[in-house]
């Protein structure tokens, strides 16, 4: 009786078909990292985190960095990030950075790189984002905005 | 007896405000350095008061409040870069290996000398535990863009499938097509440019 239901009716064909469409939109990633991928951990030593919407993961070598992702390490952690547009970032101990924005698309024109860092220290490498469009990185601290034409540099937040 | 009072409030009111300005007072320092291959680039330091440019290697810049333009850039020697950044320089994850890949001619299949890369790509994965390839495709700037954008994506397809078959877990390699807008050498449009039609493998 139910399954004549489903193959009668309008009404509820209809959300069968928007689940299923919205469904091939999906990533093949959980839900939680719906924002895109922007980098991987390389190396790291003590602890670090990564702060995604609600949940805070560990941090580890080979783990995927999402756009939005709150990066935090503790009083003797640090980790080493390659980005795929080939950037890289360190980031050293009690150090605090989000990913703002991360977009290494050229072919549609879009490309952006923003990271904030809020306390600790960092050594940043630019890569393609800053080659291909200079002016779109740029890393936010409490007290200013750092302008980067290339290509290595070193913040400190106190 | 009131005034006494009314002062040591006073006194208690301003300390308070002296402790809390200077536990605001958190400097911000950036330094350039040189990149790997010794080039020295520029940064720009702004805040609601003013912008400096740093461009000599090693020099820094300090803010130590937003209220105020940015300090004069200043050399920052090798020991105090060591005791401020010497963490964070030592956890550089280093560079990712990059390999060019080209085809024959209006194919997707590689030419005799790419394809002995290949051997060198599946090196460069074990070696670096690698958990994150791109597999990017490009093309030089003849033809229209939506076109060439297409052809880099089937040709970057081409190379994924190439690796898979070759034991790469298709969970770690991630496809991108750039089209004409990521160029090896920039050329006008219409330009033929070999060296721009290719797939690069980028292992990190």
């Amino acid at each position: 009786m139910q399954g004549r239901k489903i193959l009668n009716g309008g009404t509820t064909m209809k959300p069968a078909i928007l689940f299923f469409t919205l469904f091939l939109f999906l990533p093949a990633s959980p839900l939680w990292a719906m924002e895109p991928e922007a980098g991987v951990i390389k190396n790291i030593t003590g602890n670090a985190t990564i702060g995604r919407g609600e949940q805070t993961l560990p941090a580890a070598e080979g783990v995927k960095i999402h756009t939005k992702d709150i990066l935090e390490t503790s009083a003797k952690g640090s980790m080493g990030i390659i980005f795929r547009d080939d950037s890289t970032l360190s980031m050293g101990p009690e150090t605090r950075i989000v990913i703002d924005d991360f977009m290494f698309s050229p072919g549609t024109g879009k490309l952006s790189f923003v990271t904030k860092i809020s306390k600790g220290t960092a050594a940043y490498l630019s890569g393609k984002i800053g080659k291909l469009s200079p002016g779109a990185t740029r890393v936010e601290t409490p007290l200013a905005v750092l302008g980067i034409r290339g290509t290595r540099f070193l913040v400190e937040v106190e | 007896m009131m005034g006494k009072n009314l002062s040591t409030v006073c006194c208690a009111v301003a300390m308070i405000w002296l402790l809390s300005a200077t536990g605001c007072a958190k400097k911000n320092t950036f330094v350039l350095l040189p990149d790997p291959n010794g080039n020295v680039g520029e940064i720009t330091v702004a805040t609601d008061k003013g912008t400096q440019v740093v461009n000599r290697a090693e020099y820094s810049v300090q803010v130590s409040s937003a209220e105020d333009p940015p300090g004069k850039p200043e050399k920052m020697d090798r020991e105090t870069i060591e005791e401020k950044f010497g963490m964070a320089l030592a956890a550089d994850p280093g560079l990712p290996a990059i390999f060019n890949l080209y085809f024959k001619s209006g194919t997707d299949q590689l030419t005799t000398d790419s394809d002995k890369l290949v051997p060198d790509i599946l090196a460069a994965i074990s070696q670096r535990k690698s958990q994150d390839i791109s597999v990017v495709g490009h093309t030089d700037r003849v033809g229209a863009e939506d076109l060439n954008l297409r052809l880099s994506r089937n040709r970057a397809v081409s190379i994924k499938n190439l690796l898979i078959s070759r034991g790469v877990d298709p969970n770690i390699i991630f496809v991108d097509a750039h089209g004409e807008s990521n160029p090896l050498v920039p050329t006008e449009d219409e330009v033929a440019e070999p060296q721009n039609r290719r797939v690069d493998v980028t292992v990190r």
